[in-house]
C-alpha cells in the first residue's frame, strides 16, 4: 500500500539539482548553513534569500514545501519571536528591536530548512549516505570502516519502508482476531503495542538474517570500497559558485 | 561444472537437512530441483554458492572449493529480503562493488545487467515503488551484473503473477544460452519446461534423477515431488502418456486437447452466510486505492489482480480492520467490525503474539467473552482441526514453517468467525500443502462460512469459486463463475494479467473446437 508524500521527501525529478553530485550537495548544504548563521542583516541575509531562491527555481521546488516543513517547528518559532518582541521588564510594551531580532533568526532557521529541504527532495537518502561516506573517506586511514558505515546506513534507510509496512500488517492480523490496541487507558494501549513488536521483531531479525545471507552471496565483505569518480566540471563550477556566493553574504 | 559429491548439511544435530547428496551442473545446463516443503532444496542450494559448508562431501565449482559467491549467483524467493540499496542502478552495482571492479566497469555492468532483464527504464526509480515482479527482476540484475558461471535460482517466481514469473524465466533461459549454468529450485510443474534435466529431493536425499520427460511419465517420481495432485502437473503427465513432449511446448494440440477433456471439479456450495462490500471506496491521500468496489461473498470468492491492484486494502475493508471512505462492509446484513471476520495472511509470524500455541489458539475466543472453560475447549477444538495437538505448549514463532502456517490458522479458526478472508495464503507453498489449505476452506464453507481468497497465483482454486472477481487500479474491471474464468482468459487479460497455463490451455481447447 502507497501513501503519500511528505514534504521534503525525495521526488525523482530531471533538473539541475538533481543531477548535480550528492557531494557537492552536501558540501553546499553545509557552506550555505553556516552562511545563513554567518552572514549579516539586512544585505548578507538578503543575498542568502537570493541563494535559497535559486536553489528552489533550479530544483523546481516550490516554496510551499519550506512551509510546510517548517510546520512542526512553528509553535516553537512564534513562541520565540513573540518572546523576544515583548518586553516585561521595566517599561512593559512591544520591543522592535527585539522583534526585528527575533524575526531575522526565525528567517535564518527558514533558510537552512529552505536549503536542507531542496537537499532531501532532490536526493536520494542513499545517495545523502553515500556522499556522506565518500566526504568521511580520510577517516578510514584513523581505522574507521567508512564503507561498512555506508552501507548500514543505506540498509537502514531500506528497511524503514518494510517495518511500517510489516507493523501495519501485524495490526491488522491482531485487530481481526479481536485485538482492541486502540482503546483503554495509556496502559493497555501500550501493552497493546507490546504485542506489536514481538511479532515485529522475530519478522525483522528473520529478514535481517536472509538479507545478510544474500549480502554475502553478492561478495559482501563487511567493508566496501567507495566508487568515488571525479567531479564533473560543472558539479565543480557549482561548487565553487557556492562557495563565492557563501563568503560573499558573509562579507557583505 | 559444478560438483557436488557426497555433501552433507546438518542445521541441528541429529538431523541432516541434506544427506548425501551428488549433483553435477554443467555450464549452460539447466536443472530443476523438486520436492516438497522442508525436502532440503534450498539448504542444497546454499550449499552450491559457499553460503553454507558441506559438514561432510564436497562441493567445487570449476575446481574451486573456496569463494563460491563469485562463481554461484543466488536468487531468493522473496525480492525484499535481497535487496540492500534504495535506488535501482545502486542496487546493481552493489555486487560488482564488492568485487573491487572500478568505477567505469561497475557502470558498463549495471548498464548490461539492466538491459539483460529488460528494465533499463527503471534504472533511476527507488526500488520500495517497484512491484514484485519488477523488484524480482531487479535482484535478477543485480546478481547477473557480477557475471556468475552459474545461478541458483531458489524458488525465485513464487510469490510473482504469471506474466512476471514468464519474464524470469525468458531472462534465465537467454542466461542458459550465454552457458550459464543454471540451478532452478522449484515446486511447481512450469520449471518442467525448457529444463535439461529433474532432481526430485525428499528428505534431504536424492531420491530421483532424470529427464523432465521421464519424470512426467513416472508416478513414483511425481509422488515425491508432491505434484502427484497437483491438477497442472496431472494434465501434462496424463498428455506425455499420450505421446506429447515437453520440447514441443504448451501449444502443442495434443496438450491442448488433454487439458480441455480433463473434468474440473465442480463448484463448492453457496452458503447462507453473505460477506458483502457496498461500494466500497478508499484513498491514501490523493491516492484512489479502491473505488466502487461490490462483492457479495457466499460460498468461495476469489479476488484477482496485479501487485497495486488494491487487493488487500480490500481484504482489509471487507474483514472490517480498515474503515472505507465510502460505502460499507455487512456481513449477514449487519456491519462488519473488526473481529467478526477472521483475516489470515501468508506468514504465520504476521499474526501470532501469545507465549504458546494454547493461548494463542484460545486468545480469540476470550477475547470475545467466552469463559475460561469453553475458550480452552474452543483452542483444542481448533487445534484438532488444524493437527496442531500436540505443539500447545510450544511457542508459535519457534515452530517449523508448515507447523506454524497451521497454527496461525488455527489461532484464526478457533474464535469461530463467521466468514474468512485469506490473503495470499499459497505464496510459497509446495503442492501438498495448499491442497491442504483447499480442504481447510471447504470444510469452512460446508459450515456456511463464506472465504474471500485474495491472490495473484489463482489455478488452484478457479474451478472450486463460485466467483471469481478481477480487480485492476481500484477497480472491479470483470467478474465472472470460476467454471468460465477456468476456460477463458479474456477477464484475466481485462485486468492485465497473465491466465495461469492451466487456463490458457482450456482456452485453446475450446477455441480449437468452436472452430471445429
Amino acid at each position: 500500500m502507497r501513501r503519500p508524500r511528505v514534504p521534503g521527501a525525495f521526488a525523482p525529478g530531471d533538473t539541475l539539482v538533481h543531477h548535480m553530485d550528492a557531494r557537492v550537495k552536501v558540501v553546499l548544504l553545509a557552506v550555505a548553513s553556516v552562511a545563513a548563521f554567518a552572514a549579516s542583516a539586512p544585505w548578507g541575509l538578503a543575498l542568502v534569500a537570493i541563494g535559497l531562491a535559486a536553489a528552489l527555481v533550479a530544483s523546481r521546488t516550490s516554496a510551499m514545501t519550506v512551509l510546510l516543513g517548517l510546520r512542526p517547528a512553528a509553535v516553537v518559532l512564534v513562541v520565540s519571536v513573540l518572546s523576544n518582541a515583548v518586553v516585561l521588564v521595566g517599561q512593559p510594551g512591544l520591543s522592535p528591536e527585539g522583534l526585528w531580532r527575533s524575526a531575522t533568526m526565525v528567517l535564518r532557521v527558514a533558510l537552512v530548512v529552505g536549503f536542507a529541504l531542496t537537499l532531501s527532495s532532490t536526493t536520494a537518502p542513499p545517495a545523502i549516505a553515500d556522499a556522506v561516506a565518500a566526504l568521511a573517506a580520510p577517516l578510514r586511514r584513523l581505522g574507521v570502516p567508512v564503507g561498512g558505515v555506508a552501507t548500514s546506513a543505506s540498509v537502514a534507510l531500506r528497511f524503514i519502508p518494510l517495518t511500517v509496512e510489516e507493523v501495519e500488517r501485524i495490526r491488522c492480523a491482531q485487530r481481526a482476531r479481536g485485538a482492541r490496541l486502540d482503546e483503554g487507558g495509556p496502559v493497555r494501549r501500550l501493552s497493546g503495542w507490546a504485542q506489536v513488536l514481538v511479532p515485529l521483531l522475530v519478522g525483522l531479525f528473520r529478514r535481517a538474517d536472509e538479507l545478510a545471507s544474500a549480502m554475502c552471496d553478492r561478495c559482501f565483505t563487511g567493508d566496501r570500497p567507495i566508487a568515488a569518480g571525479s567531479l564533473p566540471a560543472r558539479d565543480a563550477l557549482a561548487l565553487l559558485g557556492g562557495i563565492v556566493w557563501a563568503v560573499a553574504s558573509v562579507a557583505l | 561444472m559444478i560438483e557436488v559429491c557426497g555433501a552433507s548439511y546438518a542445521y541441528r544435530a541429529g538431523s541432516l537437512a541434506v544427506d548425501g547428496v551428488s549433483l553435477n551442473v554443467a555450464p549452460g545446463e539447466r536443472v530443476v530441483v523438486l520436492g516438497r516443503n522442508g525436502s532440503g532444496k534450498s539448504t542444497l542450494g546454499r550449499l552450491l554458492n559457499g553460503g553454507l559448508k558441506p559438514s561432510e562431501g564436497t562441493v567445487r565449482v570449476d575446481g574451486e572449493s573456496d569463494g563460491l559467491a563469485r562463481l554461484v549467483g543466488y536468487v531468493r524467493q522473496d525480492p525484499r529480503n535481497q535487496i540492500v540499496s534504495a535506488l535501482v542502478e545502486d542496487e546493481v552495482a552493489f555486487g560488482p562493488g564488492n568485487l573491487g571492479l572500478s568505477r567505469e566497469e561497475v557502470s558498463e555492468r549495471v548498464g548490461e545487467a539492466l538491459a539483460a532483464c529488460g528494465i533499463e527504464a527503471l534504472r533511476g526509480r527507488l526500488t520500495e515503488e517497484l512491484s514484485g515482479g519488477q523488484q524480482q527482476l531487479l535482484a535478477l540484475a543485480g546478481v547477473l551484473a557480477m557475471r556468475p558461471r552459474y545461478l541458483v535460482l531458489d524458488e525465485a517466481g513464487s510469490q510473482l503473477d504469471e506474466a512476471a514469473r514468464a519474464r524470469i524465466a525468458e531472462v534465465v533461459r537467454r542466461a542458459a544460452a550465454r552457458g550459464v549454468g543454471v540451478l532452478e529450485i522449484a515446486h511447481g510443474a512450469e520449471a518442467l519446461f525448457g529444463a535439461d534435466r529433474a532432481v526430485v529431493l525428499a528428505e534431504g536425499r536424492m531420491t530421483w534423477e532424470g529427464t523432465p520427460q521421464e519424470l512426467l511419465l513416472e508416478p513414483r517420481a511425481l509422488e515425491a515431488a508432491g505434484l502427484d495432485e497437483d491438477p497442472l502437473a496431472c494434465v501434462l503427465a496424463r498428455a506425455a502418456a499420450d505421446g506429447w513432449r515437453l520440447a514441443d511446448g504448451p501449444q502443442a494440440p495434443s496438450l491442448v486437447a488433454t487439458a480441455g477433456s480433463h473434468q474440473g471439479e465442480s463448484p463448492t456450495p453457496r452458503t447462507r452466510g453473505l460477506l458483502r462490500g457496498k461500494d466500497v471506496g478508499v484513498a491514501y491521500g490523493e491516492l484512489r486505492a479502491l473505488g466502487d468496489v461490490c462483492l457479495e461473498a457466499s460460498g468461495l470468492t476469489l479476488v484477482l489482480g496485479p501487485s497495486g491492484s488494491g487487493k488487500s486494502t480490500l481484504a482489509r475493508v471487507l474483514s472490517g480492520v480498515l474503515a472505507p471512505d465510502e460505502g460499507s462492509s455487512e456481513l449477514n446484513g449487519s456491519p462488519v467490525s473488526a473481529g467478526d471476520v477472521g483475516l489470515a495472511f501468508q506468514r504465520p509470524e504476521d499474526q501470532v503474539f501469545c507465549d504458546t500455541v494454547l493461548d494463542e489458539l484460545a486468545y480469540g475466543p476470550r477475547i470475545r467473552g467466552a469463559s475460561e472453560a469453553e475458550a480452552d475447549g474452543a483452542a483444542r477444538l481448533a487445534a484438532r482441526e488444524l493437527g496442531v495437538e500436540g505443539l500447545l505448549d510450544r511457542s508459535p514463532l519457534e515452530l517449523s514453517g508448515g507447523q506454524a502456517r497451521r497454527a496461525a490458522l488455527a489461532s484464526v479458526i478457533s474464535a469461530r468467525p463467521r466468514a474468512y478472508v485469506l490473503d495470499e495464503p499459497t505464496a510459497g507453498l509446495d503442492a501438498p500443502a495448499r491442497q491442504e489449505l483447499r480442504t481447510l476452506v471447504r470444510t469452512l464453507i460446508a459450515e456456511g462460512s463464506p472465504v474471500v481468497v485474495v491472490t495473484h497465483d489463482a489455478a488452484e482454486w478457479l474451478e472450486e469459486a463460485n466467483e471469481v472477481v478481477f480487480l485492476s487500479e481500484g477497480r472491479v474491471v470483470a467478474r465472472c463463475a470460476g467454471a468460465e474464468a477456468s476456460r477463458s482468459t479474456a477477464p484475466f487479460a481485462a485486468a492485465d494479467l497473465v491466465a495461469p497455463l492451466l487456463v490458457r490451455l482450456r482456452a485453446a481447447f475450446e477455441g480449437a473446437s468452436a472452430d471445429a
